[in-house]
C-alpha cells in the first residue's frame, strides 16, 4: 500500500520539478530595446500601427484622459483595467512578473514603489524613447524620484501630495486655538483642546499610516533609505526619525492625540462628527474630505505643516503616482509614448486636476495663474491650489525609497505603530524597526550600511 | 425485503409513521425561549445588514446601527449598486452564478462517481488513494496559492473563469460524503441482481445506483455550491480583470475603493452594504427551497441501519 | 469490463483532476520550499534551511500557540452550541422547529467577506452598537475571542446540521425501548442521542481542528480595522500569506505552510486516537 503512494509522489515530484525548471527560466528579464535612442521614423511607425495596450490603474474616470490620447493616435487603443488599489495591484503585478505572463504593458506605480520594481528590473528605461526631453516639464523632486541610480528614467510623474495641515476653523474658534506654526505650538494646542473636551482630539496620528509618517520624517530631514544598486543604507532610526517618533509617542502617551487606524468606517465617522479637529494630510486631502465628510462643508481651512524650527518652511510628500512601462511589453514604443502623453500633455495634465482633483506634477500647470486662483467652497473659499503649490516648493529633495517598502511598512506598523497604539516608547521602537529591516535586507542579499 | 430496499425513499414515510417518539402534546416553552435566544444571536447581524442597506452613507455613520435612519434609501441604494460603473455588480452576480453552478454540478458529479467507485469496488491502492485525497483537506490553501498560480499561468489559464472553476471541481469533502453515503445507501443485493441480469458496470451505475444516491448528490451539490459561491481567496489571486470577479472579490474591491482613492467614492460604502445584502439572498433562497431534499437525503441513508 | 477495472474507471476522473490541481502544485510547493529566492542574487538551493528557520521562528511559534489556544476554547464552545441546538430541534419539544433549523444554519450561507463587514461594524469602537455599552473587542486582549465569536457565528449552524442529520439516523427501536422504560426527553437525549452522535461529533471535531489551525480569512479581513493588533504573523496561515505576498519570501512561505499542514495532521490523529482509546 505504501509503495503505491510513493510511486505517486515520485512521479508528481518529477513532473513538478520539470515544470518548475521551465517556470524559473521564464522569469529572467527579456532583453528589449537597446540603450540607444529610437529614431523618429520608428516612433511614427509604432504610433500608426494598430496596437492595443493594457494599462493597469486605479485612477477613477481615467477614460477621459485616455480619450485625448486615442484621439491623437487613433491606431493605438488603451485597455484600462482596474486590477486593485495600491498594494493589491502591486501584488498582482509582482506575481504576474514572476510567472512571466499576464503582466500589463503599463501600470500606475506610486513614487514610493518605483525602487521595488526597478530592483527586479521590471520597469523599462524610457530614455531611448525621448524621456530626457521632458525633464523640465516636471517638478524637480518628482523627476528625481523616477530616476534610477544610473540615470535611467523609470516612469512619468502624474500627481503629487505635498503635505499640509487642514483644520476645522469652527472648532479652533470654539476652543480658542490659534493655528500652530511650530510643532511645539501644535503640542500645546493638542493639550489645550483635549483638556477642554475629552471627546475631541487635535488630530489622529493613525498607528497604521505609514504614508503620512514617512512624509513627516521627510519633513524632519530624515534620510532613512539610501539606495545604490544592490547596496542600501538603512537608518530608519536616525536622529530626525527619533525626533518625530518621540514627539508623537509622547503626545499619544499623554492621550491628547488619537491613534485610530485611518481610512476605516470609524475614522470617517470621526471626521464627520468633529472628533478630529485637524488632519495632517497631502494636497489630495481636501478633495477627499469633500467626498467623505460632506456634512462638514465650509468649516475647514488649510495651512502649512507646523515646523520644527520657527521661521523655517519645509514639508514632505505623501502619495502621488506615476505611469511606468513594464518590462516584457511587446509594444515599448507605443507604451512609452502613451505614458509620456498622459502625464505631460498640458490638456491631459489639466484634466487630472479638474476631473480627478489630483495635485499636479507638471510645472506648467502649477505656474498657471487660473490654477492658483481656484477657490474651494468646502474650504470656505480658500485658494488651496496656491497654498499647496507653495508647499510643494518646500518639499525636501533627495529623499529615497527602499526596494522593499512593503516589508519596511509592515515592520513599522508592528514596531513604531504598535508603540503608538499601546502608548509605549515609540522612539525606542524605531530601533526595533531598524533591526528588522536590516536583517531582512541582509537576508535578501543586499549589502547593508546600517546608519 | 428486496422491495423495501429497492425503493428506499418511499420506505421512509412508512417507517416514519410507525415511529412513536413524537409526543406532540408536550412542547417545552422554556426550551423554545432558549432557542429563540440562540436564534437571535445568529440572526441579528443579518438584521443589521438589512437595516444598514436602507441607509445612505451619511446615515450609516450617524444613526444607531440596529434601527432605521432618517431616510429610507433602500430602493436608491439598490439602483446605485446595480448601475455603478456600468453595471459591474450585475456582471459579478452573473459570474458568481456561472462559477458556482458549474463547479457545484461538476464537483458533485465527480465526487459521486468516485465516491461510488471507492465504496463499492476493491482495487489495489484504494485505501492509500482515499487516505491521500482526504489528507489533502488538511493542507492550508495558502500553500497551494502561488504554485497553482504559477502552473496555471504556464497553461495560460490565469485571469480566465477556468482558473476559478477548475480547482473547485475537486472537492475532497464531497468525495468523503459520497463515499460514506454510497457505502450505506446502495445495497449489495441490488447490484447482484443487476449483474445477474447482465448489465455492464456503467449501465448499473446510471440506471440503478444513481437514483439511490440522489439525495446525497444534492447534499454535496449544496455544500460545494456554498463553498464556491463564497470563495474569496482563490479568485482574488487568480483574477486581474474586474470583469471576471465573483461577488466576494468585487465587494472587497469596492470596499477598498470606498476608503482609499480620492474620496469621491465614499458613497460606495452604501453600495458595499447593499451589495452584500443582495449577494446572500440567492444562496439563502436556495437553502430554503432545497431543504426538503437534503433533509430527506441525509435521513434516507439510515434505511440500511 | 471487470469489476476491478471498473473501480479505476469510476475514480479516474476525480483522481486525474486531483493530481493536476492538488498534487502538482503541492509538489511544486515542496520543491520551492527547498530553495531561496533573493531580491539580490536570484535563486539558490537552500536544502532544509527554510524548515530549520521556521522551527525557531518566534513569530511562527507565537502564531501557532495562538491558534492552539483558539482551538482549545472556541471549538468546545461552538460544538456545545451546535449540539444543544441539534438536540433541541430533534427533541420534538420545540414549536416551529424548522424555523430554528434554518435560522441557525443561515450564517453558513454568508461569505466571510460579508461576515467580516457585519461584525466589523458591530465591533466598531466608537459608533458600533456594542461600543455604546462600553465594550471594545478590537484590542489585544479581546481580539482572539472576538474572532472566535465570528467563527462560531459562521460555523455553528454547519456543525449543527451534521449532528442533526446524524440524529435522524438513530433507529426508532432505541427510542421505543427508552419510552417503554419511562425515559423522558432529557434522559433520552443524554443516554441515547449523545452516544449515538459520537462519530458525527468526532467528524466535526476533526474539521474544527483543520479550520482552527488554518485560521486565515477572518483575521485577514478584520486586520484593516485593527492593524496594530493583528500583525502579519497573527496566525501561521496569515504568516505564510504575508511572507509570500508582502515580503516576497515565497520559499519560506512554502516551508511554513508544510509545517502547518504537518501540525494539523498530527493534531487530527491525536484527536482521533484519543477518541478511539476512550471508547474502550
Amino acid at each position: 500500500m505504501s509503495r503505491k503512494v510513493s510511486h505517486w509522489r515520485l512521479a508528481a515530484a518529477l513532473a513538478a520539478s520539470v515544470l518548475a525548471l521551465s517556470a524559473c527560466s521564464g522569469t529572467a528579464a527579456k532583453t528589449t530595446a537597446s540603450a540607444g535612442p529610437i529614431g523618429q521614423a520608428d516612433i511614427d511607425k509604432a504610433m500608426t500601427t494598430p496596437t492595443t495596450l493594457t494599462f493597469w490603474t486605479w485612477v477613477p474616470n481615467i477614460a477621459q484622459e485616455v480619450a485625448l490620447f486615442e484621439k491623437k493616435y487613433p491606431a493605438v487603443k488603451i485597455n484600462v483595467v482596474n486590477a486593485g488599489q495600491g498594494a493589491d495591484q502591486y501584488t498582482k503585478l509582482r506575481t504576474a512578473l514572476k510567472a512571466g505572463s499576464g503582466a500589463p504593458d503599463l501600470a500606475q506605480v506610486e513614487f514610493q514603489y518605483i525602487p521595488t520594481f526597478s530592483i527586479t528590473k521590471s520597469l523599462v528605461d524610457l530614455r531611448p524613447y525621448g524621456a530626457d526631453a521632458n525633464k523640465s516639464k516636471f517638478v524637480d523632486w518628482t523627476w528625481g524620484q523616477v530616476t534610477g541610480p544610473n540615470g535611467e528614467i523609470f516612469a512619468y510623474p502624474q500627481d503629487t501630495g505635498p503635505m499640509g495641515m487642514v483644520y476645522r476653523a469652527d472648532l479652533f474658534a470654539k476652543y480658542k486655538i490659534d493655528v500652530p506654526k511650530t510643532w511645539d505650538e501644535f503640542a500645546a494646542a493638542a493639550r489645550k483642546l483635549h483638556a477642554a473636551d475629552g471627546k475631541v482630539y487635535l488630530t489622529d496620528m493613525a498607528a497604521n499610516e505609514t504614508g503620512a509618517w514617512h512624509g513627516l520624517m521627510w519633513q524632519a530631514g530624515s534620510k532613512p533609505y539610501t539606495v545604490n544598486g544592490t547596496t542600501v543604507g538603512l537608518a530608519v532610526n536616525d536622529t530626525a526619525s527619533k525626533k518625530v517618533a518621540d514627539y508623537w509617542g509622547g503626545l499619544a502617551k499623554e492621550g491628547v492625540v488619537a491613534t485610530d487606524p485611518d481610512f476605516t468606517d470609524t475614522w470617517f465617522q470621526g471626521l464627520n462628527s468633529g472628533k478630529y479637529a485637524a488632519w495632517l494630510t497631502a494636497a489630495w486631502g481636501p478633495v477627499f474630505l469633500g467626498g467623505s465628510a460632506k456634512s462638514t462643508a465650509g468649516k475647514w481651512k488649510a495651512a502649512p505643516l507646523p515646523q520644527w524650527d520657527a521661521g523655517s518652511n519645509v514639508s514632505g510628500n505623501w502619495g502621488g503616482s506615476t505611469t511606468a512601462v513594464i518590462k516584457g511589453t511587446a509594444n515599448p514604443i507605443a507604451a512609452a509614448k502613451f505614458a509620456e502623453f498622459l502625464n505631460s500633455d498640458p490638456e491631459s495634465a489639466k484634466m487630472f486636476n479638474t476631473v480627478q482633483n489630483f495635485f499636479p506634477a507638471t510645472t506648467a500647470l502649477l505656474a498657471d495663474p487660473s490654477f492658483a486662483a481656484q477657490k474651494s467652497e468646502f474650504f470656505g473659499g480658500q485658494q488651496l491650489n496656491q497654498l499647496f503649490g507653495q508647499i510643494g516648493d518646500t518639499v525636501n529633495k533627495g529623499w529615497q525609497w527602499p526596494p522593499f517598502l512593503d516589508q519596511s511598512n509592515q515592520d513599522w506598523t508592528e514596531t513604531v505603530g504598535k508603540a503608538l497604539a499601546d502608548k509605549a516608547d515609540a522612539a525606542g521602537a524605531t530601533d526595533q524597526w531598524q533591526q528588522r529591516v536590516t536583517s531582512y535586507a541582509k537576508d535578501q542579499g543586499f549589502t547593508v550600511n546600517a546608519g | 425485503m428486496t422491495t423495501t430496499l429497492t425503493t428506499p425513499t418511499t420506505a421512509t414515510p412508512a417507517r416514519r409513521a410507525s415511529r412513536p417518539r413524537r409526543p406532540r402534546s408536550r412542547r417545552s416553552n422554556v426550551l423554545t425561549l432558549g432557542m429563540v435566544a440562540i436564534l437571535v444571536y445568529f440572526l441579528f447581524p443579518l438584521f443589521w445588514l438589512v437595516v444598514a442597506a436602507t441607509k445612505n452613507t451619511g446615515d450609516l455613520f450617524s444613526t444607531f446601527g440596529l434601527w432605521l435612519g432618517h431616510d429610507f434609501s433602500l430602493v436608491s441604494n439598490i439602483r446605485e449598486t446595480f448601475t455603478h460603473n456600468h453595471g459591474e455588480y450585475a456582471r459579478w452576480m452573473a459570474n458568481t452564478l456561472v462559477y458556482a453552478t458549474v463547479s457545484a454540478v461538476g464537483a458533485s458529479a465527480l465526487a459521486t462517481f468516485a465516491g461510488y467507485g471507492f465504496a463499492r469496488y476493491t482495487f489495489r491502492g484504494r485505501g492509500a488513494l482515499l487516505g491521500l485525497v482526504l489528507g489533502t483537506i488538511m493542507v492550508p490553501t495558502t500553500a497551494l496559492a502561488i504554485p497553482t498560480y504559477l502552473l496555471f499561468s504556464k497553461a495560460g489559464l490565469v485571469n480566465t473563469p477556468w482558473a476559478v472553476i477548475l480547482p473547485s471541481l475537486v472537492s475532497p469533502f464531497g468525495l468523503f460524503l459520497m463515499w460514506v453515503y454510497a457505502r450505506d445507501a446502495v445495497s449489495d443485493s441490488l447490484l447482484e441482481a443487476a449483474r445477474i441480469d447482465g448489465a455492464g458496470e456503467l449501465a448499473i451505475f446510471f440506471r440503478v445506483v444513481l437514483r439511490s444516491l440522489g439525495p446525497g448528490f444534492v447534499t454535496v451539490l449544496l455544500f460545494t455550491l456554498v463553498a464556491t459561491w463564497n470563495n474569496y481567496f482563490l479568485p482574488l489571486i487568480m483574477l486581474n480583470d474586474p470583469g471576471y470577479y465573483p461577488i466576494t472579490v468585487g465587494l472587497a474591491s469596492w470596499s477598498a475603493q470606498a476608503v482609499g482613492g480620492s474620496g469621491a467614492n465614499a458613497d460606495l460604502l452604501a453600495c458595499v452594504v447593499t451589495g452584500s445584502l443582495l449577494s446572500i439572498i440567492p444562496l439563502i433562497a436556495a437553502f430554503v427551497l432545497l431543504q426538503r431534499y437534503w433533509q430527506s437525503g441525509l435521513s434516507a441513508g439510515a434505511v440500511k441501519e | 469490463m471487470t469489476a476491478k477495472r471498473a473501480g479505476y474507471v469510476f475514480v479516474a476522473p476525480f483522481l486525474v483532476l486531483f493530481l493536476l490541481l492538488f498534487m502538482f502544485p503541492l509538489g511544486y510547493a515542496a520543491y520551492l520550499s527547498l530553495f531561496k529566492d533573493q531580491l539580490v542574487g536570484g535563486t539558490v538551493f537552500a536544502g532544509l534551511a527554510n524548515y530549520t528557520r521556521a522551527l525557531s521562528d518566534p513569530q511562527l511559534l507565537q502564531g501557532a500557540g495562538r491558534v492552539g489556544l483558539f482551538f482549545l476554547i472556541q471549538v468546545p464552545i461552538m460544538l456545545l452550541i451546535s449540539l444543544a441546538a441539534a438536540l433541541a430541534i430533534d427533541s420534538g419539544l420545540l414549536r416551529a422547529a424548522r424555523v430554528f433549523r434554518l435560522g441557525v444554519f443561515l450564517p453558513y450561507a454568508v461569505p466571510s467577506v460579508v461576515a467580516a463587514l457585519m461584525w466589523g461594524y458591530l465591533y466598531g469602537p466608537s459608533f458600533g452598537p456594542l461600543a455604546r455599552f462600553g465594550f471594545d473587542p478590537l484590542t489585544d486582549t479581546l481580539m482572539l475571542p472576538a474572532l472566535g465569536n465570528i467563527v462560531t457565528w459562521e460555523f455553528a449552524g454547519y456543525n449543527m446540521i451534521i449532528l442533526y442529520a446524524a440524529l435522524r439516523t438513530v433507529p426508532a427501536e432505541r427510542y421505543e425501548a427508552a419510552a417503554v422504560d419511562g425515559a423522558g426527553p432529557w434522559r433520552t437525549a443524554w443516554s441515547i442521542k449523545i452516544p449515538a452522535l459520537r462519530p458525527a461529533l468526532l467528524l466535526c471535531l476533526v474539521f474544527s481542528v483543520i479550520g482552527s489551525f488554518q485560521l486565515f480569512a477572518e483575521p485577514n479581513l478584520v486586520q484593516r480595522l485593527a492593524p496594530n493588533v493583528i500583525n502579519a504573523a497573527y496566525t501561521p496561515n496569515l504568516y505564510a500569506y504575508s511572507l509570500a505576498f508582502t515580503s516576497q519570501q515565497v520559499n519560506y512561505a512554502a516551508a511554513v505552510s508544510f509545517l502547518l499542514g504537518l501540525v494539523i495532521l498530527v493534531v487530527s490523529y491525536a484527536v482521533l486516537y484519543t477518541a478511539n482509546r476512550s471508547r474502550r
